[in-house]
């Protein structure tokens, strides 16, 4: 069980008219396992996440989830499989016009034809697993950044998914809000969930990601546990990036 | 870019054959005379006038009822009795009468109407009922300068668009610069404040004029004139000759016991009974009703625009090209041509294929309006959506529709709140064109009052205030309802 493949990515490359943002991008990522996917910034980290769940489509090679390949299901087989795998975006996203509790509400009965009631209880389960139950009523405007990240996270599962993806879901936060939203996402972790998060916070990678991807120039460059990847990067780039960010720490 | 342009053009041919089609249908839609028959049939004589032409037509205020009185009132009736049906009134500008008859929104139209020849060529003509002759007002002051209408020799003469006044001051005052305005209470409102120098008008509504007003006089046209000239007779549409015979019997009675001596001296009391009081409060039960009407109109269009605007706007987003297509060329042609058009098209090129009636029609054309601005609206507000609201809506697994329906159009919505305001503010004052097509609205009770009052400025000056009133109501409104959205967000 630990062994099934949960996503399989095969030759992926990603074009945006003519810059190639992904050459040729190979990865599996297994039931239960945390990557972190580190690189500079337009690297396509976010690019790649979003191929994930075909935010973005494409322009070749294969994106497959659970043995079937995305890139070629129809658009009402992608609805089906977009709704097991949750993502969690840098800005948030919540939506503005509802209050926090029908943000979570919203995907449940619209897609998994959930009653009211049930999933009513759901989200304020949820609410209530990332500290928020005392906000299910408020709107998101009214809640600082961290406690809405926190609400975006449980949105996301609210569908009950099988993999979460996060592209920087602490870079838009002060300082101070970001040890609430990674306390979230490491309990998340340890609770079994499969996770690629895109981050650069070193001490959430180290405690718990089984494996980090350092990415450069639409590439994978190298794949190594946090220990190796952080202390001793083997490849130049790696080492370049790494002794930046460990320098501006 | 290009393929798009194409798909436009012929998107636009397309509906402009339609037209074409529509408009021939109208001028090949008689063939076999059954005029008379389908009057029979129907039980009714449907008889189009514009009742600002005291003591033609006109309305009259009496215990606080409007009612349509006059000489040609009188003659429908008279024929309509002759005929053994009962008589309907519809009330119209003008220059749409005859248009009416020519597409089939009435069986007749009456209203001082001179069978010309050049309007004969479009319409047929009842025998003449009355031979009125025409004359000119001049303002008193002026009396010793125009004592008779040679001395007019360079003036500047006003005349109502459309009417036979208007082609013979062109061609018989010489040097003469002639103002065409569309109704003859503006035209003495023009006289009295020295726009123009004389007006051409027939003289029954000349006499009428002065008898009400002592700072206006009458001087005669000196036009030698032929009878069609002079006389009014009764309007149908081309072929309808059952129809003119037998009303042309009702018209030789009419003749023989010189019924229209009778029926002017009835108008005369008519007119002063409105000129007894003059007080605008007098008179307020119409602009109630002009206000009523104004509202409504607005109100169902502002509706039924958002609708439309909605559907467009959602169509610009398909998939398919020519959804897209569709959707852009309705805009762009709707954009591209007046309201005033538009009204008229619906009213009669639309009428001839279904009867639909003036207030309704008003309302389908200033709808299909307002839905194109509308569309362009809602559409930059769609856009103004983050795009990461439809990326985590996405990510949810939401349909599209879903998508629209939950996330962006409510948010969109809000953003274009201030827009959607101004634009129902804008068809309140707007939808005043569909008073061309005889809807009662503000503009059209406003000149009725003019033309019963032979008060210019002050009904003017009412329906100012009362536009401003609802206006102003409105955004008072809109903000405290903007306000309160901003809240909740
Ligand atoms: N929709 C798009 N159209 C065109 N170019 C794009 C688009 N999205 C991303 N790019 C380009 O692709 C490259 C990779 O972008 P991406 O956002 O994936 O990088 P990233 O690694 O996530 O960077 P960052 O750390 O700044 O978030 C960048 O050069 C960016 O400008
Ligand atoms: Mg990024």
């Amino acid at each position: 069980m630990q062994d099934k493949k949960v996503i399989e990515v095969n030759h992926l490359s990603k074009k945006f008219g003519e810059t190639d943002v992904l050459k040729d991008i190979n990865g599996t990522v297994k039931s239960g396992q945390v990557i972190c996917v580190i690189g500079p910034s337009g690297a396509g980290k976010s690019t790649f996440l979003r191929c994930l769940n075909l935010l973005e489509k494409p322009t070749s090679g294969e994106v497959k989830f659970d043995g079937t390949d995305l890139t070629h299901v129809s658009s009402k087989q992608l609805l089906d499989l977009r709704e097991r795998m949750g993502m969690v975006f840098q800005s948030f996203n919540l939506f503005p016009n509802m209050t926090v509790l029908k943000n979570l509400m919203l995907a449940p009965i619209r897609v998994k034809h959930m009653s009211e009631a049930e999933a009513e209880k759901t989200a304020i389960a949820l609410l209530d697993r990332v500290g928020l139950k005392e906000k299910a009523n408020a709107y998101p405007s009214s809640l600082s950044g961290g406690q809405q990240q926190r609400v975006a996270i449980a949105r996301a599962l609210a569908m009950n998914p099988e993999v979460m993806l996060f592209d920087e879901p602490t870079s838009a936060l002060d300082p101070e809000m970001v040890g609430e939203v990674l306390e979230v996402m490491q309990e998340l972790a340890n609770e079994g969930m499969t996770m690629v998060v895109v981050t650069h916070e070193m001490g959430f990678a180290k405690s718990v990601a089984d494996e980090v991807w350092f990415m450069a120039d639409g590439y994978i460059l190298e794949r190594s546990s946090p220990d190796d990847m952080f202390e001793h990067p083997k490849n130049d780039r790696a080492k370049d990036f790494i002794g930046k960010i460990i320098g501006s720490v | 870019m290009k393929k798009s342009f194409k798909a436009i053009i012929q998107a636009i041919i397309v509906i402009m054959a339609l037209l074409t089609v529509a408009a021939w249908h109208t001028s090949n839609a008689a063939a076999a005379d059954t005029s008379l028959q389908r009057v029979k049939q129907r039980g009714e004589l449907i008889v189009v006038t514009s009742p600002d032409y005291p003591p033609y037509e006109f309305m009259v205020n009496e215990n606080g009822k409007s009612k349509m009185v006059g000489m040609d009132i009188d003659v429908a009736k008279k024929v309509a009795k002759d005929l053994h049906v009962k008589l309907v009134m519809k009330s119209m500008n003008f220059d749409s009468l005859l248009v009416a008859i020519q597409t089939g929104k009435a069986d007749m139209a009456i209203g001082g109407i001179n069978p010309t020849n050049e309007r004969r060529q479009s319409v047929d003509f009842s025998k003449i009922y009355y031979s009125g002759g025409q004359s000119f007002l001049i303002n008193s002051k002026d009396v010793n300068k125009y004592k008779s209408a040679k001395n007019l020799k360079g003036a500047t003469i006003g005349a109502q668009t459309g009417t036979l006044q208007y082609g013979l001051a062109k061609k018989r005052i010489p040097n003469s610069t002639v103002k065409g305005m569309d109704k003859s209470t503006d035209l003495v409102l023009a006289l009295k404040t020295n726009k123009i120098d004389a007006l051409g008008i027939e003289k029954p509504t000349a006499e009428a004029y002065v008898k009400n007003d002592p700072t206006l006089k009458m001087i005669s046209s000196g036009y030698n004139l032929n009878k069609n000239d002079v006389g009014a007779a009764m309007a149908f549409k081309k072929g309808s000759g059952s129809l003119v015979n037998a009303v042309n019997k009702s018209v030789d009675q009419i003749q023989k016991k010189h019924l229209t001596d009778k029926y002017l001296a009835a108008a005369g009391k008519y007119m002063k009974v409105n000129t007894v009081n003059t007080s605008m409060f007098h008179y307020w039960t119409y602009f109630a009703k002009g206000v009523e009407y104004t509202l409504l109109i607005s109100l169902v269009s502002t509706f039924f625009g958002v609708v439309l605007g909605v559907i467009l706007a959602l169509m610009r987003f398909s998939k398919q090209k020519w959804v897209r297509g569709l959707a852009i060329s309705y805009t762009e042609f709707i954009r591209g041509t007046p309201l005033m058009v538009q009204v008229m098209f619906v009213y009669f090129g639309i009428g001839v294929v279904i009867n639909i009636p003036a207030l309704i029609s008003g309302m389908i054309a200033v709808s299909l309006n307002s839905g194109a601005y509308v569309a362009e609206i809602i559409r930059g507000g769609i856009n103004s959506v983050a795009t990461g609201q439809t990326e985590a809506a996405e990510s949810l697994g939401l349909t599209k529709r879903d998508m629209m329906q939950y996330v962006v159009l409510p948010q969109a919505f809000r953003n274009i709140w201030p827009a959607l305001g101004n634009e129902f503010i804008s068809l309140i004052k707007e939808s005043s064109i569909v008073s061309i097509i005889g809807v009662t609205d503000l503009i059209y009770q406003l000149n009725i009052v003019r033309a019963d009052t032979y008060r210019g400025v002050i009904p003017i000056f009412v329906a100012m205030v009362l536009y401003f009133i609802m206006t102003f109501a409105l955004t008072r409104i809109l903000n405290h309802y903007e306000g309160k959205m901003k809240h909740a967000g």
